[in-house]
């Protein structure tokens, strides 16, 4: 790979992983912003929902206090009218309904002008509690010129209605000091003619308990008014009404709002404040005849609070996850250009030893046949390394009808291996130009080859010189496996003395050995490569599945036999990998030369 | 491949066990370090154990010799299968070594 183009490559990675980190973002981004709504929209239905029930809730408990209040008022009906028929029981029938109704703070009969004219225009038996909901019942006559409650709204509606009516909460000054409301109800006289007003203080400070604070939420009941019964913020209460409040804001939903809970009706709506916050809020008429209605609101501030936290942590943890995956993308493009750099150099090596390769096999013979002129004489060699460049060699030539000829095995494989056979190969074409005796052959190169090995590689070697006009074969052998000679399907090693292989000991004497070899024979040549080619269970070929093979494929020509031999080696070891260099030289002696 | 030295009367003993092959060597080569350090003690190599040897693993054989002889030591080789025999002889090593 050339360096642009390298480049190219990372640039294009880094624009893939930049674009990776994009999309992630963007699917995070959008699952989370789906999820914020579905959430949104979840908590908005609970609010509604929640919002009800506190308006349900509050609704129940005024309606039975109220009711209550009616109830034992209604009941006791009677008991005022005849009160009315005998005014000396007035006080005692007041006092009577205080002591069974501990809500009932005080309570009063207004009579009409003069009806008891011993008592004058203004006549208000009234008996209540000294202090509030506790104390002793005292009694007094309140009408006055002062307390002129003729022209009163309370008593004008009550004379006029047909039952109970609850006037608009006030503070009770002159009595309990309380917020009451009054439940008033028409005096008859014995004909059922109305002749003044009954009228019941109930205290309405349990109303604050049931408006207190509340996380979340804020909650208010008002008057028929409008005026604030009840809320969290009590100094408000009494001192303000729903209007006025409107007034502080611009949107004019809350005007909307404020008519419908006038009117008594219920529903929801969103109100903005001033900074533009939303403010969602549920109102409802109280049950009954009060006239009251009450609302909650709740600001989506508060609503969405818990949500907004929820995402927040969860935006962080989405840009740590970013900063995390964009430093381990980092990390693994940084990885991946070492790596490119370390292939590179790898790609460059690579090539080298291709090269190296290449110029190795040039140095063996690669003509077949290579006399086809020599009818006595058939060849064909085979070197196969286990790596890019080995250390096995074989060499031949003819020179005065002589065939010179060689095969050795370099200790260890490789390149330091290919360095040393390509120094033999080059001493035994040299050396053998001068000399037509292998052992000589053998010393010279082993004398010039032990001089300069500083780190004990050796050769094992095997030079035959075959005089083809009489079939002699002369010989040395350096510590190399035994040549085989094949006849008539019979397959013998040549008879070998032990001497050290080439590169060792200078001077070492390398003795020579003779044989004849008989027209139509073969010898073959090899390295231990091939007895040695290990399947992937370490088991070798092996020298008697070597022998047997080749007195089977004996009587084919070189070229073939060692096809043969290549093909049961390549099933022997059954794709598994090759541990050595592997070289197979056959010479088929067909005839000898006549002079 | 396992290459262990121990040192018995004065001797180094190296015991290899398994298989001295080609892809055997290079760890080989740096378990017997020690012998080539040592200086002029014999050395034992024990083949008992040892399954086969390469072209690669005679190499070694013959570089702890060439140590141990420039400091006049001997290399003593023990207790060989006969395949490893076979090599020896073939490859003319028995030449080279003393054998117990």
């Amino acid at each position: 790979m050339s360096n642009k183009l390298i480049h190219g490559w990372d640039k294009l990675q880094a624009r893939s992983s930049i674009m990776l980190l994009i999309v992630a973002a963007v699917i995070v981004e959008v699952m989370g912003a789906v999820q914020y709504i579905f959430a949104r929209d979840g908590i908005r239905q609970e609010v509604k929902q929640r919002a009800r029930t506190e308006i349900r809730m509050r609704n129940l408990e005024i309606h039975n206090v109220i009711s209550n209040v009616e109830v034992a008022v209604n009941n006791m009906q009677w008991l005022i009218d005849w009160a009315a028929a005998n005014p000396d029981s007035i006080y005692s029938t007041l006092q009577l309904i205080i002591h069974n109704n501990p809500i009932i703070t005080g309570c009063a009969m207004a009579f009409e002008p003069n009806y008891f004219p011993e008592h004058g225009e203004w006549y208000e038996p009234f008996a209540g509690r000294s202090n509030g909901l506790t104390g002793d019942i005292v009694r007094r006559q309140i009408g006055s010129a002062n307390h002129n409650y003729h022209n009163a709204t309370w008593y004008r509606e009550a004379l006029t209605s047909d039952g109970g009516q609850w006037t608009e909460p006030y503070l009770d000054d002159a009595g309990s000091k309380m917020m009451v409301s009054s439940y008033t109800m028409p005096i008859h006289d014995s004909e059922g003619k109305v002749i003044g007003v009954f009228c019941s203080d109930v205290s309405l400070e349990w109303l604050a308990d049931l408006f207190g604070s509340q996380s979340g939420a804020y909650t208010f009941l008002t008057s028929r008014s409008g005026r604030l019964l009840a809320c969290p913020d009590k100094s408000q209460v009494m001192k303000t009404t729903i209007q006025e409040a409107a007034k502080q804001f611009n949107d004019t939903m809350i005007d909307v709002v404020n008519a419908n809970m006038l009117a008594g009706d219920s529903g929801d709506a969103e109100i903005k404040d001033n900074n533009g916050n939303k403010n969602y809020i549920y109102y409802s008429p109280v049950e009954g005849n009060t006239g009251w209605s009450m609302a909650v609101i709740f600001p989506d501030k508060e609503i969405y609070a818990g949500l907004h936290r929820v995402g927040t942590y969860l935006t962080i943890f989405m840009i740590l996850g970013m900063l995390l995956m964009a430093y381990i993308m980092w990390r693994t493009f940084r990885g991946h250009q070492r790596l490119q750099a370390v292939s590179a150099e790898k790609e460059r090596i690579g090539s080298e030893l291709r090269i190296a390769s290449a110029i190795q096999m040039g140095m063996l013979p690669k003509t077949f046949p290579p006399y086809p002129d020599l009818d006595e004489l058939a060849m064909y060699g085979a070197l196969v390394p286990a790596k890019e460049v080995g250390g096995d060699l074989y060499d031949f030539y003819v020179r005065d009808r002589k065939l010179f000829f060689c095969v050795g095995d370099v200790s260890g494989k490789g390149v330091p291996a290919s360095l040393v056979m390509a120094v033999t190969r080059s001493l035994f074409r040299t050396v053998s130009t001068h000399t037509e005796s292998p052992e000589q052959l053998m010393m010279q190169m082993n004398n010039a080859m032990s001089e300069m090995n500083e780190s004990s590689m050796f050769v094992t070697l095997f030079i035959g010189v075959l005089d083809l006009r009489t079939g002699n074969l002369a010989y040395s052998n350096a510590g190399h496996c035994p040549p085989l000679v094949i006849h008539n399907q019979t397959v013998t090693p040549i008879e070998m003395d032990a001497n050290i292989p080439v590169g060792l000991m200078s001077d070492w004497q390398y003795n020579r050995q003779d044989i004849h070899i008989n027209p139509g024979s073969n010898i073959f040549v090899y390295t231990d490569g091939l007895t040695e080619a290990e399947n992937g269970e370490h088991g070798q070929y092996g020298e008697e599945r070597m022998n047997s093979t080749l007195a089977q494929v004996g009587n084919l020509a070189p070229r073939e036999l060692i096809a043969a031999m290549s093909d049961s080696v390549h099933a022997f070891v059954a794709g598994a990998e090759q541990s050595d260099d592997l070289t197979m030289l056959d010479i088929q002696f067909i005839k000898t030369i006549e002079d | 491949m396992n290459t262990t030295i121990k040192e018995q009367n004065g001797e180094l003993v190296t015991y290899f066990e398994g298989r001295l092959d080609t892809a055997a060597a290079p760890q080989a080569e740096k378990d017997i370090q020690p012998l080539l350090a040592s200086n002029g003690k014999n050395i034992v190599l024990d083949c008992n154990a040892l399954e086969y040897i390469s072209s690669s693993g005679l190499r070694l054989f013959l570089t702890v010799l060439k140590s141990a002889k420039s400091k006049g030591g001997h290399v003593f080789i023990t207790g060989m299968n006969n395949d490893i025999r076979n090599v020896f002889s073939m490859t003319g090593f028995t030449n080279l070594f003393e054998f117990r």
